[in-house]
């Protein structure tokens, strides 16, 4: 504990250098402004500003990177609030109860709850991202390749599973970015596979330019499709925020801990980021909270809820990424991609190896979220104009981003042109219902997940039933198979139960 | 008419099935020197494409079957952001938003953007980004010819700094003629 807090001490020496200072106060702005900008989605701001942590030491990179996704998880509920467009899909449940106050006369108010909501819930999941994750790298240490399989392999199929689109495209998703990840010479063999005579794919696919096209240049495409069109604002110069006082917050404290735990949990397991806490958080305070008949009417629990959950969610995230190497989502795949580009691979060694790194991104999220909070609180107003700026200019400059990004990865024209043809797939996946996220992840987890599975078969014999024989990963296996099974199970229980309501009206 | 809706439906499927089927054969035929007792490199690719195939033909058989997505088995997010939405947005004033689609603005977008990939390197990065960035703006129906100007000369200018003075990327510079201007813009940036 006293090693944990020293060690967190230091990484809040990093934070405050003031060059880092720096870059996490341009971290939280771009991304509040990600967040309201039209056109632009955290996940894509994120993979957007990656090219430009290139010539920057780690720490301010990872600084700029997690800064921007925590602010990405916030300014989204303004506009939902205000103009009932919902920044992310994280920010659908504040439309309910959130826009509903708008419309009684009470957005600030509602703008008041947003914000204490992300200040509690993120500070609370910080703290128990800094006690948990240690203890957890420290299990993870123990494990040997066929435990570390079952964690991919638990971690792909929650992806799947949990991802928002029917399982078979899910699947589907992610066996092409499996498959995407074995292009290039073999690490055992040296044999070519899949690279067509293609000097450069002998290197394999960068998985840089699969994240940059797929949800970059694909999101583009697919608003070039629908012709940008922004919605109209209205009565801009209303905008403040009211803070709530302390005897208000304490009449909602279940909701703020129900919120904060179901974030933290969610965003502990792979695949279930901000957007499913936001929406179960809201779940569980309809089923639980005091108020429960009430939610939807425009009550402050209907933003606590969601808000809460989607902050701390940012915190629980965190503790994957950095003890297992699993990133459970499209930001923390980034953010996964970011420490690979500065030769840094996040698991159990890490806090052997570089825990200077690690603290300082748990420092930047304390510090992240307050500045957030400040910066919310005096510059709402002007953040909100950004709303304004034409689509389309956004977008060419994505575009412009995407490019360069997959350009300046290796230098070469053939990255591009692998770009534009991930954006186009990517485009085609969005508009076919296909996720995105279970490819991207699929791309980055193939190769550790191809390694720790040959190498398991070459120690065992080549014996497949060591995976479920072992004492942590049997376990882990058939949580796995009950995860990638319960959609199938919730779905017959879902018909059965249609059937008999038609049953009993006939 | 049912029956061309049911194929529109497997066709991404289609699709993916036979590309799937197709880089199969490309896996079993990689050359190696075979190792007894290992499993080739050709092991985990194989794997992925059967279960790709696999789950393609589960999905084209499903649709042709059946009429409508009433049989889709959704992921956990999807059926709880369904559930919530059908309970909480009913009595609401929130209406679902129109998508509008247009496909030829679609259509050229790719081909501007293929264009600008093809063209860079003989235009040099600093004239087909001027180029791209305005007829995309315009493309998107933007018309306020001095902003246009403005972002597509005042922010190409930026990259150009940003990327080849801060972060040392080697953007492309272009063939003669074009190259006199990209190599004009460094030498006033102070770029070597």
């Amino acid at each position: 504990m006293e090693g944990t807090l020293h060690n967190l001490l230091i990484g809040f020496g990093h934070v405050f250098e003031p060059l880092n200072l720096l870059v996490l106060l341009v971290g939280i702005i771009l991304g509040l402004l990600v967040a309201v900008l039209p056109g632009l989605t955290l996940v894509m701001g994120v993979v957007l500003a990656l090219p430009f942590t290139y010539g920057m030491h780690v720490i301010p990179a990872i600084i700029l990177l997690t800064a921007m996704y925590i602010s990405g998880t916030y300014a989204g509920a303004w506009t939902s609030i205000l103009f009932r467009v919902p920044g992310e899909p994280m920010d659908v449940p504040l439309l309910w109860d959130g826009y509903t106050m708008a419309r009684k006369g009470e957005a600030a108010t509602a703008l008041g709850w947003t914000l204490m909501s992300a200040l509690g819930g993120g500070l609370v999941a910080a703290v128990v991202m800094v006690l948990l994750a240690q203890p957890i790298a420290k299990i993870a240490l123990t494990f040997s390749t066929p435990e570390y399989f079952a964690i991919l392999f638990f971690g792909l199929a929650s992806v799947v599973s949990l991802g928002g689109a029917t399982l078979v495209n899910a699947l589907i998703s992610l066996f092409a970015g499996l498959l995407i990840a074995t292009v290039g010479v073999d690490d055992t063999y040296g044999t070519h596979r899949f690279t067509f005579n293609v000097p450069l794919l002998s290197d394999g696919i960068d998985y840089l330019v699969v994240m940059v096209g797929a949800y970059g240049l694909g999101e583009v495409f697919l608003r070039l499709e629908q012709g940008f069109k922004s919605a109209p604002l209205q009565a801009m110069h209303q905008i403040k925020t009211r803070l709530p006082r302390l005897r208000e917050m304490l009449a909602y404290k279940g909701t703020f801990v129900r919120g904060t735990l179901t974030g933290i949990i969610v965003g502990l397991v792979p695949g279930a980021g901000a957007t499913v806490a936001s929406f179960l958080s809201y779940g569980i305070e309809g089923q639980y909270g005091k108020r429960r008949e009430a939610l939807g009417t425009g009550i402050p629990e209907g933003i606590i809820a969601p808000q809460t959950a989607a902050t701390s969610s940012v915190g629980g995230a965190i503790i994957p990424l950095v003890t297992l190497g699993i990133p459970g989502s499209g930001a923390t795949a980034i953010i996964l991609g970011a420490f690979l580009l500065h030769g840094l691979q996040p698991g159990p060694q890490v806090f052997a190896t570089s825990s200077n790194i690690v603290y300082a991104m748990f420092a930047s999220v304390f510090v992240g979220i307050i500045v957030m909070c400040v910066i919310g609180y005096f510059a709402i107003k002007a953040l909100v104009r950004v709303l304004e700026f034409p689509e389309v200019i956004v977008s060419a400059y994505v575009v412009m981003m995407c490019i360069l990004g997959a350009f300046a990865a290796r230098n070469n024209i053939i990255d591009v042109w692998l770009m534009v043809i991930f954006g186009v797939l990517g485009y085609l996946f969005e508009r076919f219902k296909f996720p995105i996220t279970p490819l991207v992840l699929g791309v980055i987890l193939g190769p550790l997940a191809e390694s720790s599975f040959m190498t398991t078969m070459i120690s065992y014999g080549n014996d497949w039933t060591i995976f479920f024989t072992r004492p942590i990963s049997g376990p882990l296996m058939a949580v796995a198979i009950i995860t990638l099974v319960y959609p199938v199970f919730r779905h017959l229980r879902h018909q059965s139960k249609i059937r008999r309501a038609l049953k009993s009206a006939d | 008419m049912i029956g061309g809706a049911r194929f529109i439906r497997a066709l991404p499927y289609v699709v993916a099935g036979v590309a799937a089927g197709y880089l199969y054969y490309v896996a079993s035929n990689f050359q190696f020197h075979e190792r007894p007792g290992t499993l080739g490199p050709d092991f985990w690719p194989e794997a992925i494409l059967v279960l790709m195939i696999v789950t393609c033909l589960y999905k084209i058989v499903s649709g042709l079957v059946t009429r409508n997505d009433a049989t889709e088995i959704g992921g956990v997010l999807e059926e709880i952001v369904e559930e919530s939405v059908e309970k909480h947005a009913a009595g609401s004033p929130l209406g679902k938003p129109l998508v509008e689609s247009h496909p030829y603005l679609l259509i050229a977008g790719m081909a501007l953007t293929a264009g600008y990939v093809i063209f860079i390197q003989r235009l040099g990065f600093f004239i087909a980004t001027v180029l791209y960035l305005a007829l995309f703006i315009m493309l998107g129906g933007y018309r306020r010819w001095a902003v246009v100007a403005a972002v597509s000369v005042g922010g190409t200018l930026l990259l150009l700094f940003f990327f080849m003075k801060v972060v040392y990327v080697s953007l492309p510079i272009g063939q003669v003629p074009f190259s006199a201007v990209t190599l004009f813009l460094m030498q006033v940036m102070g770029i070597r």
